[in-house]
Parts: C-alpha cells; sequence; structure tokens
C-alpha cells in the first residue's frame, strides 16, 4: 500500500521540478521576445550599472558645494548645463547637467540618486513580499479566524489611501529616510498578503499537497517548502510593478520633505526642492522627473512582460 | 411625457444648486444681523459716560497705567514709565479700534477671527478657507479710496506659481516675487517691480535653555555660550547673502537694520574666521564638533527668500568648518512659531523679522527686551536692563549709549547670530493708476491703487490665520487686517511715518508718560455704528487686561501686547 502511494508522489515531484526549469525558460524566451519588456529590462540595466559604479562615473561628491563659486569661475547658483563636447567655453567648469540651488554637481547627485531609489525599490518591496507573504500564507492556509483576523487587518490598511496613510505613518515616526521607507512598506503589505493567499487557497487543494500531508510532511514543510514554491509566481509580478509605486510614492514623500533628508540626493526631494524654479532653471526639475519617469516605466514594462511570460494561458496561445 | 420628466430632472438640479448655495452662503452672513442691530444701542445715549480701565498700580510690571475715556472724542492713556516709541507702537495694526459692542457680543472670538469690523476702506464680504478672502468697499469710509470695489486676497506658496498668475493676468500683484524672478518681471514689459526695502532680519536662533519637558539642559552644548560665539564666528554669512539672496540685501552687522534710529550702534557682528570658531569650540570641550537640529518652516519671506537652499548651505558650513552635523528638520509654519514662542526649539532655528514700526523696541525690545517670549532661552539681565532704560528716553542721541551697550552684549551672549536684511520685490500689472507700492513694514493699502476695473486681486505667500490682528503676529494676516481696521495712528503709505488716522492729534507730557489722543468726529464703522472713545478703551483693555473676559481671541497670546507692552494686567502668575 505505501509503496503504491509513494511512487506517483515520487514521480509527481520529479515532474513538477523538470517542469518549472521549464516554465523559467519560457519565461525568459518569452521575456526577450517582448520589445517593450527588453526596453524596460536594458533601461533597468543602464540604471543599476550607474548605481553600482556611482563613486567611480560622479565628477564630484554628490554634497559638495559651491563648487567653482568663487574666483575664477564664479559660478553662479543654478547654473545650466555646461559640457565641454557641445561647445561650452573651455574656461566653464564643465558640469553636465548644470549645478542646483547649492552650487552642487547636478550630475553627481542624479548618479547617487539612482543608488537610492534602487535600494528604496528593492528593500520597501522586499520587505513588504516577506511580511505579505507569511501573512498571506498563514491566512490562506489555516482559513478560518485566523484568516479572517489577518484579512482584515489587512482590508482596513487598504482602505486608507496608501500616500496619506504613509504621510501619517511618518508623521508619527518623524521624517527620514528609513521611516519613509518603513511607511511605504508597511502601505504595500495587503496587496501581496492577499495575492499570496488567492495563490494558496488554489495551490493547497492541490493534489501534491494531499500527497506530501498524507505522507506525514509536518505544516511548516507543507507550507513554506511545498506550497509557498508553487504560489510565488503571481508574487513575483506584482512585486516587480510593486518597486515602480514604491519608487513613486518615496518621490513623493521627498518631495512633501518627509522622506530623505537634506542634503540626502533623492530625485524626489531634489524635484521638491528646486521646484519653483521650474522657468529659470528647467534642467533642475526635468532631470529628475526624467529619471524617476524612466526607472518607473522600466519596472512596469518588465512587470507587464512577466506578467504575460508567467501566464500559462498566454503561453498556449502565442506558442 | 419624457418632456415633463426632463423638467422634473432640471428642477431637480435647480433646486440642490439652490440649496447648495444657501449652504455656502450662511455662515459668512451670519454675522450681519449682529452687526446691524448693534447701532441701535449706541445710537441712543443720552450722557456719555467715559470708560476707563486702570492698574492699581504700577507694580504689576507692565507699561500701561490706565486707559481712559476722557469724553466722547478724547482718550488719555497714563504710562507708568515714559515711552518716546508710544506714538509708533499705538499706531501697529495689532492696536485697531472695533466697536466695543462687537467685540463684546462675540465675547472676544467666534465671529470676531472671521470678520472684523473696522473703519478702514474695506469690510470682509466672504472668506472661502483655503481659496480666498474677498472683500468689499466699506461704504461708511471716512478717509478718500481709489481702490477697486471689490478686493480679492489670494494665496500661493510657490513664488514660481504666484509670478505665472501674474504673467497670465488673473491677478494684479503679487507679494516676494522669487530671488530668480527679478530680471523676468524686470524684463516684462506688462509687469512692474516694486522693491521692498530691507527693514528685517534673518538670523540663526539658539535656546539656551528649551522649556521642553524632559530636555536635559546640562548636556546641551548651546548652553554654554562659547560654543555659541563659535558658531556665530564659524558661518561665512557673506557667502550666504551673495548667493542666495536677491539684489538689495546686505549682510546683517547688528540684529537692527541701519536705517533704524540707534540701529547698528555698537560693535559689529563676528568676523567669519573658521580657523578661530574651531579654537574656541575646543576650548568649550567640543573638539570634535556634535550634532544638534535645525528647525525651520519652509515659508519665503523678505528676510528668507530660499529657506531650504540657506539651511543646506548652513548645514555644508557648520559640517566643513565645525564638524558640526546638522540635521534639518522643517516644520510646519503655525507650529514652529508656536514652538519657538514656547521656547521649545532645540538646537539652532531660522527664523527672522521684518519691521512693524521704525523703533528699536520692535527689534532689540521685542526679542531679547524683558517681556520678550523664551525664544532664546533665559533672559540676559544686562541686555534686558540696557533695553529697558533705552526704551524710556525721548532722544535718539540720548538713547544711543544703552543701545551700544545692549547690542555689545548681545554680541558677547550670542543669543542669535544676526545673519542678512533680505531685498525684495512686489510686482504688479504695469500701467496700475495711483499707487502700487511696497511697504518696508510689509503692509501694502490697496485703496491707493486701481486697475480700471472693479475687482483688484491680490496674491500673496499665505492665507491669514485669522483676522482678529490683536492676537496674530504673522505678516499674511496683518496685512489683511490692515485694509479693514485702523488704529488711532497709521503709517504713511509705502513708507514708516507715523501719521494720524482714527486721532486727529495727540500730545504728550514733558515726562512722556501721560498721552492724550483727540479723536477724528463723525467717523462710523462699517456696521453702521459709530466711533467714540469707549470702542478705543474696549478694543485696547481687552489686550492689555488678562483678566477681562474677551481676553480669548484666536490662541489668546497676544503676543504684540505683551511683546510692545510688557507685562498683561492680572497677568496669570506663572
Amino acid at each position: 500500500m505505501t509503496f503504491i502511494t509513494a511512487t506517483p508522489a515520487k514521480l509527481d515531484s520529479e515532474a513538477l521540478t523538470s517542469k518549472s526549469t521549464s516554465l523559467w525558460q519560457i519565461t525568459w524566451h518569452r521575456l526577450f521576445r517582448r520589445k517593450s519588456s527588453v526596453i524596460g529590462m536594458s533601461i533597468l540595466a543602464m540604471l543599476v550599472t550607474t548605481a553600482l559604479t556611482a563613486q567611480w562615473i560622479a565628477p564630484y561628491s554628490p554634497t559638495l558645494s559651491m563648487l567653482d563659486a568663487s574666483p575664477p569661475q564664479n559660478l553662479q547658483k543654478r547654473s545650466s548645463p555646461c559640457i565641454h563636447l557641445l561647445g561650452c567655453a573651455q574656461d566653464q567648469p564643465q558640469h553636465i547637467m548644470g549645478t542646483d540651488g547649492n552650487i552642487r554637481d547636478e550630475f553627481s547627485r542624479m548618479l547617487y540618486g539612482a543608488r537610492l531609489s534602487l535600494m528604496i525599490g528593492l528593500s520597501t518591496v522586499s520587505f513588504a513580499i516577506f511580511i505579505g507573504t507569511v501573512l498571506g500564507a498563514l491566512a490562506g492556509y489555516f482559513g478560518g479566524w485566523i484568516d479572517n483576523l489577518i484579512m482584515r487587518v489587512m482590508d482596513v490598511l487598504l482602505a486608507f489611501p496608501s500616500l496619506l496613510l504613509a504621510i501619517a505613518i511618518v508623521t508619527v515616526l518623524g521624517p527620514g529616510l528609513i521611516n519613509a521607507l518603513l511607511a511605504i512598506g508597511i502601505v504595500s503589505i495587503p496587496a501581496y498578503a492577499r495575492v499570496m493567499r488567492a495563490s494558496v487557497l488554489s495551490v493547497r487543494e492541490m493534489d501534491f499537497v494531499s500527497a506530501t500531508r498524507s505522507l506525514g510532511g509536518n505544516t511548516y514543510e507543507i507550507l513554506f517548502k511545498c506550497i509557498l514554491p508553487n504560489a510565488l509566481t503571481p508574487l513575483i509580478v506584482q512585486g516587480t510593478l510593486g518597486i515602480a509605486s514604491a519608487i513613486l510614492d518615496a518621490a513623493a514623500l521627498s518631495f512633501l520633505g518627509l522622506g530623505a533628508q537634506p542634503p540626502t540626493p533623492e530625485w524626489g526631494s531634489m524635484l521638491g526642492a528646486e521646484r519653483n524654479q521650474v522657468f529659470t532653471a528647467p534642467h533642475l526639475v526635468f532631470y529628475p522627473g526624467l529619471a524617476i519617469m524612466l526607472t518607473v516605466l522600466s519596472f512596469n514594462l518588465i512587470g507587464d512582460g512577466l506578467r504575460d511570460a508567467l501566464d500559462p494561458r498566454l503561453v498556449h496561445v502565442s506558442s | 411625457m419624457k418632456r415633463n420628466l426632463s423638467v422634473l430632472l432640471s428642477l431637480l438640479v435647480l433646486a440642490s444648486f439652490v440649496l447648495a448655495a444657501c449652504g455656502g452662503a450662511a455662515p459668512t452672513e451670519a454675522p450681519a444681523p449682529a452687526a446691524t442691530e448693534a447701532p441701535a444701542a449706541t445710537e441712543a445715549p443720552v450722557a456719555y459716560e467715559g470708560m476707563m480701565v486702570e492698574s492699581p498700580d504700577c507694580d504689576y510690571g507692565g507699561e500701561f497705567k490706565s486707559i481712559e475715556a476722557v469724553d466722547e472724542l478724547t482718550v488719555k492713556f497714563t504710562l507708568c514709565v515714559p515711552d518716546p516709541a508710544f506714538p509708533s507702537k499705538i499706531a501697529f495694526t495689532a492696536f485697531a479700534i472695533q466697536p466695543s459692542e462687537y467685540l463684546e457680543s462675540n465675547g472676544g472670538t467666534g465671529d470676531l477671527l472671521e470678520n472684523p469690523i473696522g473703519t478702514g476702506p474695506y469690510m470682509v464680504d466672504s472668506w472661502v478657507r483655503g481659496d480666498q478672502l474677498v472683500f468689499k468697499a466699506n461704504p461708511n469710509y471716512w478717509g478718500e479710496s481709489i481702490g477697486a470695489d471689490t478686493l480679492v486676497f489670494k494665496w500661493s506658496t510657490e513664488s514660481a506659481q504666484r509670478l505665472l498668475e501674474l504673467q497670465s493676468g488673473t491677478v494684479d500683484g503679487i507679494d516676494n516675487v522669487g530671488p530668480d524672478d527679478f530680471a523676468t518681471v524686470e524684463g516684462d514689459p506688462n509687469l512692474q517691480l516694486v522693491n521692498r526695502p530691507a527693514l528685517n532680519i534673518m538670523y540663526i536662533g539658539f535656546n539656551n535653555n528649551p522649556t521642553t519637558e524632559g530636555f536635559d539642559n546640562t548636556t546641551n552644548p548651546l548652553a554654554n555660550e562659547k560654543v555659541r560665539q563659535a558658531i556665530a564666528m564659524g558661518i561665512d554669512r557673506q557667502r550666504i547673502v551673495d548667493n542666495f539672496y536677491p539684489v538689495g540685501s546686505e549682510v546683517a552687522s547688528h540684529f537692527t537694520p541701519c536705517a533704524i534710529p540707534n540701529g547698528c550702534v555698537g560693535d559689529e557682528w563676528y568676523a567669519f574666521d573658521a580657523a578661530a570658531a574651531k579654537a574656541l569650540l575646543a576650548e568649550a570641550g567640543y573638539p570634535d564638533g556634535f550634532e544638534t537640529v535645525l528647525n525651520y518652516r519652509d515659508v519665503v519671506r523678505g528676510y528668507l527668500p530660499d529657506p531650504n537652499v540657506v539651511a543646506q548651505d548652513l548645514q555644508a558650513q557648520l559640517k566643513e568648518n565645525l564638524n558640526i552635523t546638522l540635521k534639518i528638520e522643517v516644520m510646519e509654519s503655525g507650529a514652529f512659531l508656536a514652538a519657538s514662542d514656547a521656547g521649545q526649539l532645540q538646537g539652532l532655528h531660522m527664523l527672522g523679522w521684518g519691521a512693524d514700526y521704525p523703533d528699536q523696541t520692535n527689534f532689540l525690545g521685542y526679542h531679547f527686551g524683558a517681556g520678550a517670549s523664551k525664544q532664546f532661552g533665559d533672559h540676559w539681565d544686562d541686555i534686558t536692563s540696557a533695553l529697558e532704560s533705552g526704551a524710556q528716553l525721548a532722544f535718539d542721541d540720548d538713547r544711543a549709549p544703552f543701545y551700544t551697550a545692549a547690542n555689545n552684549a548681545i554680541r558677547t551672549h550670542v543669543p542669535m547670530i544676526p545673519v542678512a536684511h533680505g531685498g525684495s520685490a512686489v510686482a504688479y500689472k504695469a500701467g496700475l493708476a495711483g499707487n502700487p507700492h511696497a511697504s518696508p513694514l510689509g503692509n501694502e493699502t490697496f485703496s491707493v491703487t486701481n486697475n480700471g476695473t472693479d475687482t483688484f486681486v491680490w496674491m500673496q505667500n499665505a492665507e491669514p490665520i485669522s483676522l482678529y490682528c490683536p492676537d496674530e503676529t504673522d505678516g499674511e494676516s496683518l496685512r489683511a487686517c490692515e485694509q479693514v481696521t485702523q488704529s488711532l495712528l497709521g503709517y504713511e503709505v509705502g513708507g514708516t511715518a507715523v501719521e494720524p488716522v482714527l486721532a486727529e492729534s495727540y500730545e504728550a507730557n514733558a515726562d512722556l508718560t501721560e498721552w492724550t489722543f483727540h479723536l477724528r468726529p463723525g467717523v462710523k464703522f462699517s456696521d453702521g455704528s459709530s466711533f467714540d472713545a469707549n470702542d478705543v478703551v474696549v478694543s485696547l483693555s481687552i489686550q492689555w487686561d488678562a483678566a477681562n473676559p474677551l481676553h480669548t481671541g484666536n490662541t489668546g497670546a497676544f503676543s504684540y501686547w505683551s511683546g510692545l507692552f510688557g507685562v498683561f494686567l492680572n497677568a496669570p502668575p506663572q
């Protein structure tokens, strides 16, 4: 009797591993076939390179103020971009993106800003996914009053507009980058918890789960080794898209002065600080705005691509 | 059938519109009936009964001894100490006169905060919080007004938006042109730039003993005078003014601008010397610097045109010169002022002051005198005593030695670092009739300007907090009050000279302790009630007497009274 039931279970798990590698292969393949996701990935690759090598590429320290303000250059604050290759006078100091209100090199600040933005995106989403996954999995697996309790709390969190809730959290904790990250992380937990719960609900009724259970696997094994890996797919898509909105939320908080504190070069706070110079020094608003847009765009394109690539229904349609 | 239905529908829509309109208008029209009933009470009197409010003695510590309505058109103030600046002080917006009946009917607060009744060229028509404040011409105004029938106040904290509104023609004048926009306005043939003289001061304040509960002042480096002196020497103020202030600004050599009599007597402020500053900081016991906060409010004022940039430059300078790490904490404007007044700000704070009237008492007296708030912590006796003596003398030459001593003592104790007298500018549409001006006191009058239409729109930095100005200190509120209410005296349009307004003339006794004001006859308030000496007594005594049931206002602080005239009568024990 044991012999009979054990064999199909083993077969099943073998089939599962071979299928999952092929799923990833298909996913990669499909991802690279889509133009939009390739664009997204190239932008992201560029950003990641920039962020990793910022300290070698950046011509100045991002917090060094009063650059070239003294004679002989007498550089004014918020000077326009000066690129020697494009015909800017040689005796002028080169600032590819000009200087900001404190006569700091805008280009260097933008580079370090990339580092910060990516860190914000990844860390908040990792935090939210971690907590959200655990909560969603527990709710979905155990059901009953645990499910009710967790999901009602999540509903309460979802009932607030996310940015308002983040502002409220930051107000309580005090402004600062870490607190802003925490706030954004907290407000994005419910989305992941819901997605996770839904996948766990569908996966836990599948045969291989029943098989593991009948083999005597304990709750921990079933939940985290058996169900979780198979319920992760929608979470990956949600997470990629979530990075984009986390970066946007962090920029919004910083714009309002609640996120990164000066002199930290954060794109949102750079945008906020120079918002009144939109007509007199448009480059100071244009570059950070463009950078935020590109970053968010890249994550959205990749997220969309991943969603389509991971959707089994669409796999059949096009292949 | 179909037509019937659509008629019914449109009727319903119409009805809902009417309902909505009435609902919106109700709160602003509510004060009207109360106001029109008031004159019935005042027109009847048979024999005039003058009021008098008096302090039994002068031991309570304030400046006033009594306020008395001698007859219907004569008011006499008796002071405990001579006060040569009395006319300048009493001319200030906070000491405007409102009908006594109106004040009493409101209990000193309530409608009073939204709808002041005054004798000025305008009266409040409606105030939609968060949107706009609309004034209409006061039919009972006793003076001459060429202003538009409707005056609208709008506000935006963003200088770029203010300029855009002016350029697009939706407003006729804007306050505080952004420092980078001066050239834009000057180059635009449709606009005109009016420079406002720099009668203000931006300073970096310290609190030597914050009142915050649980604050341990023994570990507070800023309680140490040497540390404050080191910071004073370690900041390159010239660099701040050169880079972040518009033309017409200057580095402050003293707290008070030199244009004010005895403003800059005494030693000049410390010259920038990073090495000496570092040595002094080491001597004070902080060779490696320390960490503290810099509080400020992100609002543009004439004295501080670009707060964030200046804050970040300070942060960079202190890090570089003294290894002091500043944590920047931007606060909401009202909360910041309240915390500053209560002495709760720790670390450094950036704030400024614009002249209300051109006298040292408005600068040094208000900030460092015996009646000053705890903004800078505990008071210094050598400063307060010098200021007290100086304030009582009539002639500038006699006062000079005391203000020299006060300025030198301030330089020694460093309650704050004076940074800049900031130049600012107002911009108007070109071709306005009358006198489009910028007042050095920040109280532009709009009854002297006309744009040829029946509506004049002014856009300032922020919304007024309330319109009961005895209890307001923010210039954005005071300017709005200026259009409606008037004091016994006033300041000339676009200048600082004191001129008669509700009083036609005044005289003082030889030792400047008794001031008699002869009121202008035939003046009526905008609600139709007539102006007499009792209105003066009531309007001023409710500020003076803390035990008066009408001493409520918006917050109940009445900062200007205590700042200019010292302790309140019947002040609750501290």
